[in-house]
């Protein structure tokens, strides 16, 4: 089966996300990076390791997903490929050996930086695994713009050199790959001459967001408006929707929602789950303690003693509706409008996830003018061009991952 | 809104609910802040709990305690009447219950299994008995069956009170007869509690847990942040079950969850063993010919715990 056709059951939902945040170590230090406890003393050891996939694997009856994605995350996780090589190996063991239901319906995932992804050791792993594998490289765009956060750690100094010239590797391994891209209120002057630029690195899918928190100045949203305009302008003059796509516009966005018929929670923490290096489960990293600014982490559990499910219940029954304000509720423009039940906990009044962080609003908003504005431009084109039956047909979507 | 305040005489107030109040070391509440207390309630048109240590409380304290409509919890074996008396274990049950008083048994599951039978005098005397699981957050799936058992037995003497023309309640059986919608204790919704300290909280368990956090004073008025997730609306699991006799404890669902407002799988189980065996109390009643005015038709229902079923909602 070809990474193509695995995509379908991924995308389906039934997938179970588990990741093993082996380090807290990263060579950068991103400017807009939610993970304030970065450090270079917490790494999984390979025990803590074993014992969580024993424990996971011990209850199959309690993860019924018909998949599993298992994602590695740090940090960067590429500075400890010795350990995941050596945690793959024994899941794809131990999945063999119990009949797991998981085995041959697995992947191995890694959003990385990018910096190490030629060295021998990451890319003998990348050989061995290769049709289980799915790899993002964050770069946010074009030199200036990703140099304004991606730093390094001490020297400051921008690492898009150190990134762009993995590029062409890693999309001849990954032709389908996409990037994410962050956005932070100094960002947005870029957003346009970013994206096309990653566009013209050959990468075809860009999944691009603004961060949760509260970063956000008075006008950004009319900047973010203007740019996403000027961006919708390029893409649809250019031609670019034909082979290229780009989260932020989305036929999916911008429409009231329903407390009943679509009062779904968004995020998937709770039925996610993550490990770190002291043993500790958590619904999402965002929980552990190096993600948060204000509160505690938030543990579901730790391998010894297991996974406490009265912890999961709140996740687990969460809805749109119950966490959100009014003004959420009665949006107009809702459709479309995430959040980040982690960055939520941490902003909260009280020790809650059940309050829903609105800082994003007014970005929000912005992106559904212009996403307005670019359907508006690209049907109309289409239309005059007779070409609107043939673009539904081939058009490309990006798989909007949003954290 | 805003329709009861607790307000705990002493730092050693008796319990009355799940949470334990041993070993705290007696402080009385100071004359002034009772009187911000009673005049805050009075403003506010609520219903006003005192909650009373096991010995005498100061005399100002006393006369205070006089110069409002209320409601007195008592300790067992407190001086003077109480309106509510709380009894902590079964050892503390008094030997005569007094004719058409209300009591509270806090009591573990241990105890209640063994020693069911010794609620019979209670029943037979009392209007009423709140029995308080104390160690609800720990009921297992292996105590469903002698809950269950335990509560056919409690029936068993309720249908003989009836039988004699006497309607005792007791609230893990008889509530749920009459009820139409959750009645749960409304901590943070419609009850606050003032504590010795000055300030109010959510509930007395809030004011004796380690992370005690005030939700405003009398002078300030109530703050209760996060107010909405004290409401059955903002309840996920909860607005959809018909337990109504739960407490919908928010202390033990903070304890067991880490959210107000989400129960954890014990209490959910526990109050449908509890309305379970309401349902069968009620088919008792009937066959024996006793109607109950008012009373609703409780459907048999196939699980225990809500979450158990919320793929279905």
């Amino acid at each position: 089966m070809s990474i193509k056709e695995n995509d379908k059951g991924w995308q389906s939902g039934m997938a179970k996300n588990i990741t093993f945040i082996v380090t807290k170590d990263c060579q950068l230090a991103c400017k807009y990076c939610y993970l304030v406890g970065k450090n270079t003393m917490e790494r999984m050891p390979w025990e803590v390791a074993r014992q969580a996939i024993d424990y996971i694997l011990d209850h199959e009856a309690e993860m019924k997903e018909e998949s599993v994605v298992w994602d590695f995350i740090g940090g960067e996780p590429f500075l400890e490929i010795d350990l995941i090589d050596r945690i793959c190996d024994y899941l794809k063991t131990e999945m063999f050996r119990r009949g797991h239901h998981w085995f041959n319906s697995y992947r191995f995932s890694f959003s990385t930086n990018g910096i190490n992804y030629h060295e021998e050791k990451v890319q003998r792993f990348i050989e061995k695994n290769r049709s289980h594998l799915s790899i993002g490289i964050t770069i946010d765009g074009t030199e200036r713009k990703h140099d304004l956060n991606r730093v390094y750690k001490g020297s400051g100094r921008g690492s898009y050199q150190d990134v762009v010239r993995n590029i062409p590797l890693w999309l001849s391994q990954f032709p389908d790959a996409g990037t994410k891209v962050t956005i932070s209120s100094a960002d947005i002057p870029y957003i346009k001459e970013s994206v096309l630029h990653l566009y013209s690195l050959g990468i075809r899918e860009v999944n691009i967001n603004c961060v949760f928190e509260d970063v956000w100045q008075e006008g950004d949203d009319r900047l973010f408006e203007q740019q996403l305009m000027e961006l919708a302008d390029a893409i649809i003059d250019g031609g670019l929707y034909e082979d290229y796509a780009c989260s932020f516009f989305s036929e999916r966005l911008g429409k009231p929602l329903d407390c009943v018929a679509q009062n779904q929670n968004w995020c998937g923490a709770g039925r996610m789950l993550a490990v770190d290096a002291e043993g500790n489960f958590y619904p999402c990293t965002r929980f552990a303690q190096y993600s948060l600014r204000e509160k505690p982490a938030l543990i579901i559990g730790n391998v010894r003693d297991g996974i406490d499910h009265n912890r999961l219940r709140p996740f687990l029954t969460l809805d749109r509706c119950t966490q959100s304000p009014r003004k959420c509720i009665d949006c107009e423009v809702a459709e479309g409008c995430a959040w980040c039940q982690g960055e939520n906990y941490d902003a909260a009044a009280t020790p809650t996830i059940f309050q829903r962080s609105t800082a994003i609003c007014l970005m929000h908003k912005a992106r559904v003018r212009a996403n307005n504005y670019y359907w508006n431009r690209l049907f109309r084109k289409l239309e005059l061009e007779d070409a609107r039956e043939a673009y539904e047909k081939r058009k490309k979507e990006t798989k909007n991952v949003t954290c | 809104m805003l329709q009861y305040l607790v307000i705990l005489l002493d730092d050693a107030a008796a319990s009355f609910c799940h949470y334990s109040s041993a070993g705290r070391a007696p402080r009385p509440m100071p004359a002034d802040v009772l009187r911000r207390g009673i005049r805050f309630a009075m403003t506010e048109n609520l219903n006003v709990q005192f909650v009373y240590p096991a010995g005498e409380v100061p005399a100002d304290v006393a006369a205070l305690v006089e110069s409002v409509d209320h409601v007195k919890i008592k300790p067992v074996g407190a001086p003077g009447p109480a309106d509510v008396t709380v009894v902590d274990g079964f050892d503390g049950l008094p030997a005569e219950p007094a004719e058409g008083a209300t009591y509270v048994l806090r009591t573990d599951r241990a105890a209640l299994f063994a020693r069911r039978g010794e609620l019979a005098p209670v029943l037979a005397r009392a209007a009423r008995l709140n029995l308080v699981l104390t160690d609800v957050e720990r009921f297992a799936d292996a105590d469903v069956a002698a809950y269950a058992e335990t509560l056919d037995e409690l029936a068993g003497l309720i249908a003989g009170q009836y039988a004699a023309g006497r309607a005792p309640q007791l609230n893990v059986l008889n509530d749920r007869l009459l009820l139409t919608q959750m009645n749960s204790c409304g901590a943070g919704e419609t009850s606050l509690t003032l504590a010795p300290d000055g300030r109010f909280y959510v509930c007395p368990a809030f004011y004796l847990a380690p992370d005690a956090t005030p939700v405003g004073s009398p002078d300030e008025g109530p703050a209760v942040p996060n107010a909405q997730l004290y409401r059955l609306d903002h309840a996920p699991l909860c607005r959809r079950c018909d337990a109504w006799q739960c407490r919908r404890c928010v202390w033990l669902n903070r304890q067991t969850t880490l959210e107000v407002n989400t129960p954890g799988r014990e209490q959910c189980v526990a109050a449908h063993v509890e309305r379970e065996a309401s349902r069968r109390l009620a088919l008792r009643l009937r066959e024996a010919g006793i109607m109950l005015p008012g009373a609703q038709e409780i459907k048999k229902l196939d699980y225990l715990d809500p979450f158990d079923v919320r793929e279905t909602w």
